[in-house]
């Protein structure tokens, strides 16, 4: 037991977790990802990588199938926590570290597991892909992949079927999962249901919601110190301490805005014309590229508390350049704090001929705070 | 000129493995201290041990119809790979393997890169891993040529092949002094090879972990230590190539040699919580229209330099 309990503890202070959020329970989740943050507990990119599965909120048929089958994958030794309510968080990481730490309880699980193998599971039988021209005329291997709805910084629910010539997105479909099953389904308000909105957390929970997108967004980009950043900034807001948010996010928002290899990497990067927004019914706050995008949801957390909208650190470099850009920044509030909905279909429009990692930038610059139920055909 | 290395035993390979052990553990403690000091965690520092413990405690998996061989020799390829890189390495006087074309060997290696990670990806049938691979021959197609160019200046100069000679033409004046091109963009590319910081979209979130998306328990252990142990052999390689070898006053060579090689990595380590990450396409571009050039510059005045003087 000597040197398996010690394994115990020591992996037990380190685990991973895959977090997985029902459409509307984003603050349940936002706390899972800060308590765990608390033990040195770290978020899980994939299923392999995860020791604890949590479900935040009550998923619907569907999600509750993609769930099922997650959990299949988590390698083990494994524990799932299935949470609804922000304060029920704390005790439920509680009883997946008692779940992890009973090594017997694991190897009964490990065991029972043995002899199932994904082969069996799948009889072996795998289509292949099959043909079609690429952008350049050139016979490439076409991929379904269904991106979502459990992918880390993507939106809750969301799911786009698209269609890969390598990783090229050369066509895709998008929808909510369990779209239609009551409040589970995706037109859920961050604010709760619209009489709350006036509440005077709302102004927080708003910045705090921003603060969550773009937090995503630079994670994508590759870049998790500044992420980590907008994570703490966003979980300062949602506990009320203003001040020190407020002072952190201009400091986030120059760290940002000086990085030039980040600027050349998101610069025209997605890029849509206000006329192209109103089509879509995309809000108009979206104008520019991902770059744009960015910085608009950082001002737009900034205006949210109270703070100054555009030039942050007086210089002309506190100016983003490039027109449109000054539209994205100091948007009203009032249109935020009601939760624009996004169409599936607009995303699943914007992503179309992007590749995979240019997608993912784009969809986390939409800063979706609910998605549409209404499925696209 | 000074004093070229002896090769000394084969018996010496397992103290060579354990010093490059020793540099990679120093690196991934120095990486937890400093994630841990980023996300305000206490635990940093005892974040690489911990993953240790827990990847050991873990169950390993497969997916449906992998291409099981492949996919675990890219997993550990990384490894082995690093390991074969420092038998070159000159340490002080002493080198295991005084290979007359030591510098074509390592750069011979670090091309491997581009099979194991893609192994890795490609042996999981995942289309997120797969993905993976492909950025990485993305990256691959934009850092290879500039740092075989890059390992040419050094070589140029000391009219050598041979690690322990390019080491020994530096007394006086270090290469990385006249060729800081060759020197950074040498840098970028062992950055590269381990798919690290700006270069591991390959590994992205974005992609579910790409390359890495499916390995678990010890297999990831192994990707993970693979990366960390190029890393150290290319900061160590370095030495020899770029900063002069042992050369140091009071402290013998072989101490200079860590003292140096442990620097360098603990600034590659540093980079990697300083900037966001370099988008395969976009990187290609810098890759061919300006690292290329420049390091083919930098070998032209090399060469001049070495006909003139």
């Amino acid at each position: 037991m000597g040197v398996s309990g010690a394994l115990a503890r020591l992996a037990l202070r380190h685990a991973h977790l895959l977090v997985i959020e029902v459409p509307g329970y984003w603050l349940t989740r936002v706390a899972v990802e800060r308590l765990a943050g608390v033990r040195g507990w770290r978020l899980a990119v994939s299923p392999a990588d995860a020791d604890i599965l949590v479900v935040c909120g009550s998923p619907g048929p569907e999600l509750a199938l993609v769930v099922a089958s997650l959990w299949e994958q988590l390698p083990g030794p494994r524990a799932r926590i299935d949470v609804t309510t922000p304060d029920l968080v704390a005790a439920g990481l509680d009883q997946a570290a008692a779940m992890l730490r009973d090594t017997p309880g694991q190897r009964r699980d490990s065991t029972a597991r043995d002899g199932r193998g994904f082969d069996d599971a799948a009889g072996g039988d795998i289509a292949l892909a099959h043909g079609s021209a690429d952008r350049d005329g050139l016979e490439m291997d076409v991929l379904h992949v269904r991106l979502g709805p459990v992918l880390p910084e993507w939106p809750a629910g969301l799911v786009l079927r698209a269609h890969l010539h390598g990783d090229l997105i050369a066509e895709a479909q998008a929808g909510v999962i369990d779209a239609g099953h009551g409040p589970a389904g995706g037109a859920h308000v961050a604010g709760g249901d619209p009489s709350d909105e006036v509440r005077p957390a709302v102004a927080g929970e708003v910045a705090a919601r921003r603060c969550d997108n773009a937090a995503r967004l630079l994670a994508l980009a590759g870049w998790p110190d500044a992420a980590g950043g907008a994570r703490a900034i966003r979980d300062r807001l949602l506990t009320g301490e203003r001040s020190a948010a407020t002072a952190e996010l201009a400091r986030l928002r120059r760290r940002v805005r000086r990085s030039w290899l980040l600027r050349w990497s998101l610069r025209r990067v997605g890029p849509l014309p206000p006329d192209e927004l109103a089509r879509l019914g995309l809000a108009p706050d979206l104008t520019g590229d991902v770059w744009d995008r960015l910085n608009g949801m950082l001002g737009r957390a900034a205006v949210a508390v109270g703070g100054p909208a555009g030039v942050v650190d007086g210089g002309p470099a506190g100016v983003v350049d490039g027109g449109p850009a000054g539209v994205a920044v100091g948007g009203p509030v009032d249109v935020v704090v009601g939760g624009p909905v996004t169409s599936p279909a607009a995303v699943a429009s914007v992503v179309s001929g992007w590749d995979v990692a240019t997608a993912r930038l784009i969809v986390a610059s939409l800063d979706i705070t609910a998605l549409d139920v209404v499925t696209d055909g | 000129m000074a004093e070229v290395p002896a090769a000394v035993s084969g018996g010496w390979a397992p103290v060579a493995a354990v010093l490059l052990g020793a540099l990679a553990v120093a690196a991934a403690l120095l990486d937890g201290a400093l994630a841990g000091r980023a996300a305000g965690v206490r635990s940093g520092m005892g974040r690489p041990v911990g993953e240790v413990a827990r990847l050991l405690r873990q169950r390993r998996r497969t997916t449906v119809a992998a291409d099981r061989l492949l996919w675990r020799i890219g997993g550990a390829g990384l490894l082995g790979m690093a390991l074969m890189i420092i038998t070159v390495v000159p340490l002080g006087r002493w080198t295991l393997f005084d290979l007359d074309v030591g510098v074509v060997w390592v750069n011979a290696l670090d091309v491997l890169a581009w099979a194991f990670v893609w192994l890795t990806g490609w042996g999981a049938n995942s289309a997120y891993a797969l993905v993976g691979g492909y950025r990485f021959l993305a990256h691959g197609l934009a850092y290879e040529l500039p740092l075989m160019f890059a390992l040419v200046a050094p070589a140029v100069a000391a009219s050598s092949l041979r690690v322990g000679e390019v080491a020994a033409a530096q007394q006086g004046l270090w290469f990385v002094v006249w060729m800081p091109v060759a020197f950074v963009v040498y840098c970028l590319g062992v950055v590269a090879i381990a798919v690290w910081g700006p270069f591991s979209p390959a590994l992205g979130r974005d992609v579910a972990g790409g390359v890495t998306a499916e390995l678990s328990g010890v297999d990831r252990l192994l990707f993970l230590a693979g990366r960390y142990a190029l890393l150290a052999a290319g900061a160590a390689f370095a030495v020899p190539m770029f900063l002069g070898g042992g050369a140091g006053p009071l402290l013998p060579a072989w101490a200079w040699v860590l003292v140096k090689a442990t620097v360098l990595l603990a600034g590659l380590v540093w980079l990697r919580r300083r900037a966001p990450a370099l988008r395969p396409d976009v990187f290609m571009e810098v890759g061919w229209l300006v690292l290329l050039p420049a390091v083919l510059l930098q070998d032209l005045l090399v060469a001049v330099v070495v006909i003139g003087g």
